[in-house]
């Protein structure tokens, strides 16, 4: 039988699952996925966000299974070439961002963030059958990812922080842009003058 | 006759590079002044100036990084790694309230959105009866909102500052018969870009660092950036001085030491910092408050998809705002669209197709951001070392906050709805829309409180204030109606941790009053403090 969002939210309430998550749920683990989530969200594609994505990835941070996670959660969540957009995996290089992000982590945000990652791939294993995540197909993928996100509180943190520094890392980059006309940077383009500093005030 | 010239581009700033490459500094140095101003936003800004202005000898530490404004790109993302705390994810413990804070030169003026509030007389009124504030009385400080107001170009937005968002909330309005104003900003000829938050290229925002700093600099204030001060040096009751640490931006590594000996400091670190700098100094709390009653203003971001497009993120950020809800309900409502990356930290926006059209729809979407005015029980304590600790914020929303939050959800929906919105996101974790005013109702009572309300509404904070709450009763307060703090003469705070009760405006301009107020206590008491 073919496992149903309200079967899976069952197996969320299972105690025995739960059990093992009960003491990170309330502080540590969500405060370290959501806190790398948005300091690597904002912090990497600075570096890499507006290069190609490598032909050959290689990942210096993040660990191979991680790796799968990332990018298929990449895919689930940005089907950009559908809507004509640049690709998320072959063009905006969205999860090498997260790599080198995850580089620049302090040891204990790093240690989380694997441990969410480890949940999120696991988590299936529960309710679709013993597959892991990244071994989903893409229709099962999608309905996870939204059971997730409408579950329990701990696993909506999980949910949110990871789609948070994906989605971030693909729309900040400028190529997306002209697909959502928006303009970006027009102080430039404009002409708009330098004002310099104010006078000082007359005493 | 002193001659003053102000520079006419940027600020002369000491950063970590230069202490590093000045061999008369080295690994261990002091420096000597009569205020050290910790902090260089509204409050420290304010205060630099005006001790500069009277010829102290005032030197200024900010911890963040100097980022002139010729280097702003507009790209909101740049903006947050380099000059946002924490890269713009400082979180209370449970990671669902995100506490949004400039760290650089100018502090959150740098990155705000020009939102300029006076306080009502009825709230300063109160001030002076509750809490023995006098000089705060409406007819003492109103002069002094009327100074700050005119020194940075405090206008009521025109007709061309008000972006099609705006307009979208004016018809909502006038539908529904609410009251709505233009808002007031601190912007000198608004170029309408649309990018107030990733910082003004042009100099057109008021901020410190076009306005204050550069003032005070031309008095002789001299300002070190990627300086974290440690602690306030107090011996016998009095401030000595202060010891601080300069790192390399970059790897946030230590480059040298430093003790600064001073007869006065300012701490303007902001509501945040402020408290963890007088804790980290030890001084006695009799009244027990400091770190205490911290007020978040709770801010989320209502969405409206409109048939035609709008492109809402053009123009001035903030147009017009929604105020008639303010003493009924603790509700106040502001237009505001930004870049398209803020959208994922305001809302669930699906996956896959869902999540794709969504973005589609941005050109189609108006921006209305609620605050909440909550109860001021969140509190702040460092937790470790001097150097090796860290912060501890607390706060989440109470059944009374969290109803409050829900009510402005609902506010703001149905001002979208009333313009002729097809649909409305809801500002929450779990994935909620309503594609008419009807289902509004069913959607906003699928967001149940739950534990602590935690991981309901994404809920952000701009406009903290109050945890080191100014007073005449030291068993009530932290600081004296001075600015002063309790017990430590020469320590002074002049940011917003000073508010001493819950307001639901935007404290920037209040901030910058109780600034100059400060300035101009430690200067009646000038004697106490300096030797000339």
């Amino acid at each position: 039988m073919v496992p149903t969002e309200q079967a899976m939210s069952k197996a969320t309430n299972t105690p025995a699952f739960m059990s093992g998550l009960e003491p990170l749920t309330r502080r540590s683990l969500l405060r370290g996925l959501a806190v790398s989530g948005m300091a690597v969200t904002t912090g990497c594609s600075r570096l890499f966000g507006r290069k190609d994505a490598p032909e050959v990835l290689e990942f210096t941070s993040l660990s191979e299974s991680e790796a799968r996670t990332v990018t298929k959660l990449t895919a689930v969540l940005l089907p950009t070439e559908k809507y004509d957009m640049p690709s998320a995996l072959s063009v905006v290089p969205t999860v090498k961002n997260v790599d080198v992000m995850v580089g620049q982590m302090p040891k204990q945000t790093r240690d989380l963030l694997g441990l969410a990652l480890w949940v999120f791939e696991s988590r299936p294993m529960v309710s679709f059958k013993f597959s892991s995540f990244s071994k989903l197909d893409d229709e099962k993928a999608r309905d996870y990812v939204l059971a997730m996100q409408d579950g329990a509180f701990f696993e909506r943190g999980i949910t949110s922080t990871l789609k948070t520094l994906i989605t971030v890392n693909y729309w900040r980059d400028s190529r997306t842009w002209p697909g959502l006309e928006y303009t970006g940077p027009v102080t430039e383009k404009w002409g708009v003058r330098r004002l310099g500093n104010a006078p000082l005030p007359l005493v | 006759m002193r001659i003053v010239t102000v520079p006419r581009d940027g600020v002369p700033v000491t950063d970590a590079r230069s202490v590093v490459a000045d061999p008369a500094l080295g690994k261990n140095f002091a420096v000597q002044a009569d205020v050290v101003v910790v902090g260089s936003g509204a409050g420290g800004s304010v205060v630099a100036y005006e001790m500069a202005k009277a010829g102290r000898k005032v030197l200024i530490l900010e911890a963040g990084r100097y980022q002139p404004s010729a280097n702003f790109t507009e790209h909101l993302g740049d903006t947050m790694t380099q000059i946002y705390r924490d890269q713009a994810a400082q979180f209370n413990t449970t990671a669902d309230v995100l506490f949004v804070e400039g760290k650089c030169v100018g502090g959150s003026t740098v990155i705000g959105g020009c939102v300029m509030h006076q306080l009502s007389d009825k709230v300063l009124q109160g001030w002076s009866d509750k809490y023995g504030l006098k000089g705060f009385a409406p007819e003492k400080i109103k002069p002094t909102y009327d100074l700050v107001g005119k020194w940075l170009n405090v206008h009521v937005n025109e007709a061309h500052e008000i972006n099609a968002t705006a307009h979208k909330v004016i018809q909502g309005c006038e539908r529904m018969g609410y009251a709505w104003k233009p808002v007031q900003r601190n912007v000198k000829r608004c170029a309408l870009t649309g990018h107030c938050l990733a910082g003004c290229p042009s100099d057109r925002k008021m901020s410190a660092l076009v306005s204050h700093l550069p003032w005070a600099a031309a008095h002789g204030a001299r300002l070190f950036s990627d300086t974290q001060v440690t602690r306030a040096l107090i011996k016998n009751g009095r401030v000595t001085g202060v010891e601080a640490v300069v790192r390399d931006p970059d790897t946030g590594n230590i480059v040298s030491n430093m003790r600064v000996d001073a007869g006065v400091v300012v701490f303007a670190g902001g509501t945040v910092q402020t408290p963890l700098l007088l804790q980290r100094s030890q001084i006695p709390d009799k009244s027990g408050q400091l770190g205490r009653n911290m007020t978040v203003q709770p801010f989320v971001q209502v969405m409206g998809k409109f048939k035609e497009p709008l492109y809402g993120f053009r123009g001035a950020l903030v147009g017009v705002q929604v105020d008639e809800f303010l003493e009924s309900d603790g509700i106040i409502l502001a237009s505001g669209l930004a870049e398209p990356e803020q959208l994922m930290v305001q809302g669930e926006q699906g996956a896959g197709d869902e999540h794709m059209e969504y973005m589609k729809s941005y050109k189609n979407m108006a921006g209305l951001n609620a605050f909440s005015l909550d109860e001021g029980h969140g509190s702040v304590e460092w937790k470790g070392g001097l150097l090796d600790g860290d912060k501890e914020i607390k706060w989440n929303p109470n059944r009374n906050e969290f109803a409050k939050i829900a009510r402005s959800v609902s506010l703001a929906s149905r001002i979208f709805f009333s313009a002729g919105a097809e649909k409305v996101w809801m500002p929450t974790f779990q994935k909620l829309a309503a594609n008419n005013v009807f289902e509004l109702d069913e959607q906003l009572a699928k967001v149940d409180y739950g534990i602590n309300g935690m991981y309901t509404f994404r809920i952000n904070t701009f406009h903290s204030h109050g945890t080191a709450r100014m007073g005449a009763d030291a068993y009530e307060s932290v600081v004296n109606p001075n600015g002063e703090v309790h017990g430590v003469t020469g320590l002074y705070v002049a940011d917003a941790s000073l508010i001493p009760e819950p307001i639901g405006y935007a404290p920037q301009w209040t901030v910058q009053v109780m600034a100059k107020y400060v300035s101009d206590r430690i200067q009646e008491k000038s004697s106490s403090y300096f030797v000339s």
